[in-house]
């Protein structure tokens, strides 16, 4: 339980990834068992497709594609974090990218459709665009709504909505 | 008079015998192929025919399928549906954004009401991430207990799954019949969390409290008589003809598409795909009690009936071995940077106060890094990712609920099906608004 | 219309209130188990909820209520003939509970008038029950939230945050 080992037979086959794409991989970390590697935004979909198409890798389910804002890190304060399972072997695999404000990334809704609804909820909660996604458009919000809810400087108790009418308790 | 007996007998005859024969019969089928799969899902949906008038039915927030507020908008050619645009959102609470303003120990009752059916499981898995983030070990009793609490949500899940899904169907008898066998499950899910519905029950080490007294009995007696009483809700519904012709072929998913859409759980146990996450990246107890993974071959409506109907089974398998084998021990981790001490300590000494104070306003001592784990709810998977910064409180945390991709699956599962089997689609699918929209 | 046919008729229809089949969040779990064989709310006449808010007498908001499904709430609320009853089940729908985020109605008595309010996270069955006595007491008074309201808050609210046009009181 308290020793999380990497899978040495992911290792091997994670090696081949490496041989592949060489310097495109920036970074690769392992923590509790886990391999971590950060791409380039110009090579998500390359990389993704790579993992799910290559018969040692088989990652043939995208368990959650998510976003994420790190203010601190000006140059580049977005994140998109995919996690990918291969239900052949049984592994699991995280691929992750840094965006600047703005910059687009390409849809994988090519290559599992269940990222449709995960990109349109990172866009709606962080304002990045997936370039290629059929249908873009507000998930769980209405679709007037303003703003992108989880970026670290949106309000919890939001701008606009939702607010209790204290003036007319009692009168009613 | 004679002829009239004729005539009786062979209307009435059919209608007594076995829809398909007796199970043995079933079970030594050949199992399908892929190709065979995709030959019957072709066969199944309607042709579409050009020219005909296409009718927009918005299958609104409010309707008597008791799946929550999903709306779907139908685009409709008579009975059969050209295109279905799911719209989700109606229960978006924003939780996690909530959850980034509170520490690891706070955000548990709110893991309760994402799938309010199961609660416990919810609270489970979340745990489980945390643990993994901390490299927090468990002792063994509290594992035990938490697979004990898991099983009994399973149970109460799939009974009441079960309630509902016949209900859709049409008749209201099940419905009545399983919510009175799942109070038996409350009641004892009250027993040990305090709770009914929504047990925050689950804490970062283990769990709140330990099993009371008499609780092993009653749950003895429980998980005698309620697989008895499956059973024979099972032998009803699957010997019933009305139920074979709406279940069986209908809504077939293959272990291709159940990949492509990320659908977990039962229903991709009934394409023929034995992934159970209790088996293949176990947590808690479950690798040390022995039960069967439920796999059917067929990936329709019919076989996720029967995963399961075998799930409940296997559940109370389960609970009889964590009873039998229960560890003596404590049932919490006693850690002073990381977890809760117990509140009977708080009060008494300076020790247990000064940590109690610190976890709940600064909260636990965490590494920095991120971290996914995924459990098996009763619904499908459930993963849970935390990117920490080392603070108490997470900086970006995603539940990853099953039913948000199931919602998503609607289309592809029911364009060129019928309105009617839409309906029992969707409720063998197991969605629940809140475990979608969090 | 007299007072004594107002006390009969309250009666009457405090023996069978069919309540709007609306059930949100979790508190709608703890409905259906009111509607189940243990706590069997059908020995009062209950059980018959209708899925058409036409055919309604109440509606038993169960759950939280976000700014995407306000609308619906308000509509159906407006659908259901006179008269009409509203029960508040459960804290989100009392006031919004621990969700105090950007897309939850904080409570829905800024939309609808609420005649009671049954506390809880959720309210056991039992708890939801009681509540339903305070409604049928009110029923057999034939008092509704309603009585001296010009305009249902959320009329309000969407004028409110409507720009005001020409000879349009705002």
């Amino acid at each position: 339980m308290t020793s999380w080992i990497v899978d040495p037979a992911l290792v091997k086959q994670c090696g081949e990834l490496e041989e592949h794409f060489g310097e495109r991989l920036n970074e690769r970390t392992e923590f509790r068992g886990e391999i971590t590697y950060l791409v380039r935004p110009i090579d998500w979909y390359e990389v993704l497709r790579f993992c799910k198409e290559t018969a040692g890798l088989a990652f043939d389910q995208l368990d959650c594609l998510l976003g994420d804002h790190l203010p601190e890190r000006s140059s580049a304060p977005f994140e998109v974090v995919a996690h990918l399972v291969s239900h052949t072997y049984g592994r699991r695999l995280r691929v992750k990218t840094s965006l600047a404000e703005g910059e687009e990334l390409a849809s994988v809704t090519g290559l599992w459709p269940s990222a449709g609804f995960d990109e349109r909820e990172t866009w709606e909660m962080f304002g990045i665009v997936f370039a290629g996604h059929p249908n873009l458009r507000r998930l769980l919000t209405v679709e007037d709504f303003e703003g992108h809810p989880l970026r670290k400087d949106f309000p919890l108790a939001g701008i606009v909505g939702g607010r209790v009418r204290t003036d007319l308790r009692g009168k009613i | 008079m004679k002829d009239l007996l004729q005539n009786v007998r062979q209307v009435v005859m059919p209608l007594l015998a076995d829809a398909h024969g007796p199970d043995e019969a079933r079970e030594e089928a050949p199992r399908p192929t892929l190709e065979e799969l995709k030959a019957r899902k072709a066969r199944s949906r309607q042709p579409l025919e050009v020219g005909s008038e296409v009718i927009t039915v918005s299958m609104g927030p409010q309707h008597p399928s008791m799946h929550g507020v999903y709306r779907a908008e139908l685009d409709l050619d008579g009975e059969i549906i050209v295109d279905v645009r799911p719209e989700v959102g109606n229960l978006h609470r924003g939780v996690e954004k909530l959850c980034e303003e509170r520490t690891y120990h706070q955000i548990i009752p709110i893991t309760d009401r994402l799938d309010y059916i199961a609660g416990f499981a919810m609270n489970h898995g979340y745990c489980e991430a945390v643990e993994k983030l901390m490299d927090l070990e468990v002792p063994a009793r509290g594992r035990y207990i938490r697979t004990i609490a898991s099983e009994l949500c399973r149970l109460s899940n799939h009974i009441l799954w079960l309630g509902v899904h016949i209900m859709d169907l049409g008749t209201q008898t099940f419905f009545c019949i399983c919510f009175r066998d799942r109070e038996y499950v409350l009641d004892l899910l009250e027993m040990l969390t305090g709770a009914r519905l929504t047990h925050s029950f689950a804490r970062l080490g283990g769990v709140a409290k330990d099993l009371p007294d008499g609780f092993e009995h009653r749950c003895r007696k429980a998980i005698e008589f309620l697989p008895k009483r499956v059973a024979e809700y099972e032998r009803i519904i699957k010997h019933n003809r009305i139920y074979y012709k709406r279940a069986k072929n209908v809504g077939i998913f293959t272990s291709e598409d159940c990949f492509a859409w990320r659908v977990t759980g039962p229903a991709l146990r009934a394409a023929g795909v034995p992934r159970d996450l209790r088996k293949d990246d176990p947590y808690a107890a479950y690798d040390e009690v022995d039960f069967e993974v439920a796999v059917e071959y067929n990936a329709d409506v019919y076989d996720r009936f029967l995963v399961r109907m075998k799930e409940i089974r296997e559940s109370c398998k389960i609970i009889e071995q964590c009873l039998d084998n229960m560890p003596a021990g404590p049932f919490v981790a006693r850690d002073i940077t990381r977890t809760l001490p117990l509140k009977s300590d708080v009060m008494r000494d300076s020790a247990s106060m000064i940590q109690d104070f610190y976890q709940v306003f600064k909260g636990p001592a965490v590494p920095k890094g991120e971290v996914y784990r995924a459990t098996e709810a009763p619904k499908g998977e459930m993963g849970v990712y935390i990117r920490s910064e080392g603070a108490g409180r997470p900086a970006r945390i995603r539940f990853t609920t099953p039913s948000f991709y199931h919602g998503q699956a609607l289309p592809p599962l029911v364009r060129g099906e019928m309105v009617s089997d839409m309906v029992a689609i969707f409720a063998s699918i197991d969605v629940v608004l809140g475990d979608c929209d969090r | 219309m007299p007072v004594q046919m107002e006390r009969i008729l309250g009666f009457g229809r405090s023996f069978s209130f069919w309540p709007l089949l609306f059930g949100l969040a979790c508190c709608a779990i703890e409905m259906m188990a009111l509607g189940g064989s243990r706590f069997d709310m059908s020995r009062f006449g209950m059980e018959a909820m209708r899925a058409s808010p036409r055919q309604a007498d109440g509606m038993i908001v169960a759950g939280w209520c976000s700014i995407k499904m306000a609308p619906r709430v308000v509509r159906l609320y407006e659908q259901i003939p006179d008269p009409k009853w509203v029960l508040a089940m459960g804290s989100c729908a009392i006031s919004g509970n621990i969700w105090d985020t950007y897309n939850i109605v904080q409570g829905i008595d800024s939309l609808l008038p609420v005649d009671v309010y049954v506390p809880g996270c959720p309210p056991r069955p039992e708890a939801l029950w009681q509540g339903l006595e305070m409604l049928r007491d009110r029923i057999k008074q034939s008092k509704h939230a309603y009585d001296g309201l010009q305009r249902i808050p959320a009329r309000d609210l969407v004028a409110e945050c409507l720009p005001a046009e020409n000879g349009r009181q705002s």
